[in-house]
């Protein structure tokens, strides 16, 4: 792998580590696994785009059409949510429901299944012109730092007070209605960051390959799974701190893995494989975890 | 403290399983007052219980704590004047969370922190401080998860979270069956301890007759979803459990079939 494509992986691993920080809020904070940033990922690219191409003077601007995008994905989390607290919709339906509907609001939005970003400002136009580093070196940096800046500021929220409620809503959510915790409140809130989240790493998406393309989110939750999978499991630890740096480092070890699978020659795979090589990353990962983790129990005396 | 006023619950209403599990309760417990609860399975013990916790919908009939009513308010909102113990050691309290963490959980009850921090030096003292009062050492454990706690350490963590801040009405759910028994006796002593310090007014369920009449100062029966007796002061002081076995069967005209009622 070149030191180009190696820069690139970065990148990519980056702008998917914001939406794998959501996966971690919805699958491992709150015990909601949220289907919906299937639709969600795409709505930010989407909503973003078209901002970006026709919002006018003000909305046109990258910076504030990439946040519009994460307002809209918090709409879509919260719609998901609502299904699953007020209308007792299975929370996966839900997702999956709002996911669907997306499909087709998306080619709406953009008034057609893709929308060129060609010759329009993004947020990454202005590393096209740093005098001391190549414009993809900024980029890769300055998504490193925002993607770090967005984990402080989890870390942050997760250790407010509603922060821990939104933790034991996930974890008994009948001992915290019973320590006052409003838990549909919580999902509401927490489907709603997550999304808003996978709806920004879209949008940035969008803006590092030049489209939003209606497609673009398939695949995107099991991209988000194996992130957390890999990271929590690789790093396990019982600190939130460490638990979402895991969530971060798990995206950039999967993306590796992912990049040296389909990028040699010798493995006789290529991009079309990614699906298929990613869902067995995740089986190889949690198929490791069970034996080692079993095994550890078996020497403590203990049944696994 | 407590005012029950003809409180219906029916289940399943409208199906082949409907079941009438209370059949208009009338029930006070003054402020202060120690209420123990006993029946047998499916009495209506635990479902009038669950309906002053919020947890069982109230059909007919209104649910009065501390002169507000309650009625409507959903479980979140009563649990700022009512905490409660649950039967399962594990859900009181949050097993992926520190001891530490769930402490500030319940002190959020009554005083939410919002935005602030949850877990500050002044929570930190005050949960180091009355875990001492258990005597466990968990106050040197305050980082470690509570699922590395046993049954009996989780249920007497529940039992002080569930007594922080201004709590009013203490709520407990067979709280005490689920441990063996000398853990039991120590929840149960810890119990009485905490009622007592904290002056607080109590409805708890039990399956034990004798542990129904040893404990707190009046004791009430279910049976059928009505309240079949009501005793307390003297009249209670002298009762042991064969004389409560042959209230029940004056008052009813059959034998009492639950074994467990009487082992216990």
């Amino acid at each position: 792998m070149s030191y180009y494509e190696l820069m690139g992986t970065f990148e990519l691993s980056f702008i998917f580590a914001i939406l794998a920080l959501g996966t971690f809020i919805t699958f491992k904070i709150l015990d909601f696994p949220d289907l919906t940033v299937e639709g969600s990922f795409p709505f930010g690219a989407s909503v973003a785009a078209v901002l970006i191409t026709t919002g006018g003077p003000f909305f046109s601007n990258p910076w504030i059409a990439t946040l519009i995008a994460g307002v809209a994905g918090f709409g879509a989390g919260y719609v998901t949510a609502l299904l699953n607290v007020k209308f007792k919709i299975l929370h996966i339906l839900s997702g999956i429901l709002v996911a669907t509907a997306l499909y087709s609001i998306n080619i709406r939005v953009m008034d057609g299944p893709n929308v060129p970003l060609l010759g329009v400002d993004t947020v990454f136009t202005v590393f096209d012109d740093v005098e001391f580093m190549a414009s993809y070196e900024a980029k890769t940096i300055f998504l490193g730092a925002l993607v770090l800046a967005i984990k402080f500021a989890l870390d942050t929220f997760l250790a407010t007070g509603v922060g821990l409620s939104m933790r034991a809503s996930g974890a008994n959510a009948a001992m915290a209605a019973a320590n006052g915790v409003d838990v549909g409140k919580m999902r509401l809130m927490g489907v709603g960051i997550a999304n808003a989240l996978a709806a920004i790493a879209g949008a940035l998406f969008a803006q590092t390959i030049g489209a939003s393309d209606a497609q673009s989110g398939v695949g995107m939750i099991i991209i988000g799974l194996a992130s957390v999978i890999i990271g929590m499991s690789l790093l396990p630890s019982r600190l939130m701190w460490h638990a979402t740096f895991a969530v971060v480092a798990g995206t950039v070890i999967y993306r590796l893995a992912i990049a040296v699978a389909l990028n040699s020659d010798a493995t006789g795979l290529n991009a079309s494989d990614l699906q298929m090589v990613t869902a067995f990353l995740v089986v190889l990962v949690l198929v490791v975890q069970h034996y080692t983790s079993g095994y550890r129990a078996a020497k403590k005396g203990r049944k696994s | 403290m407590i005012d029950l006023k003809n409180i219906h619950v029916t289940f399943n209403a409208g199906t082949a399983l409907e079941t009438r599990a209370l059949k208009g309760i009338d029930l006070q417990v003054a402020k202060g007052e120690f209420l123990t609860v006993i029946g047998s399975n499916g009495a209506g013990k635990s479902t009038s219980l669950n309906s002053v916790a919020g947890i069982v919908p109230v059909g007919v009939g209104n649910v009065l704590v501390d002169g507000q009513d309650i009625t409507k308010w959903p479980v979140h909102k009563r649990s700022k004047i009512i905490s409660r113990v649950f039967q399962d050691p594990k859900m009181g309290t949050c097993e992926d969370l520190s001891i530490l963490e769930n402490y500030a959980i319940a002190c959020g009850r009554t005083a939410p922190k919002g935005f602030g921090f949850a877990v500050n030096k002044d929570i930190k003292e005050q949960a180091a401080e009355n875990l001492k009062i258990l005597g466990l050492g968990l106050e040197d454990r305050l980082n470690d998860k509570v699922g590395l706690l046993s049954g009996g350490q989780r249920q007497a963590l529940s039992l002080l979270m569930a007594t922080t801040g201004d709590t009013k009405v203490l709520l407990l759910d067979e709280h005490t069956a689920a441990l063996d028994p000398k853990t039991a006796a120590f929840v149960m002593q810890l119990t009485k301890e905490l009622v007592a310090k904290l002056n607080l007014t109590v409805v708890m369920v039990t399956h034990s007759m004798s542990q129904a009449l040893d404990t707190g100062d009046r004791t009430i029966m279910f049976h059928q979803g009505k309240i079949i007796f009501d005793i307390a002061g003297k009249e209670r002081d002298s009762m042991k459990v064969a004389d409560l076995l042959d209230l029940f069967k004056k008052d009813q005209g059959e034998e009492l079939a639950d074994d467990s009622l009487l082992l216990g």
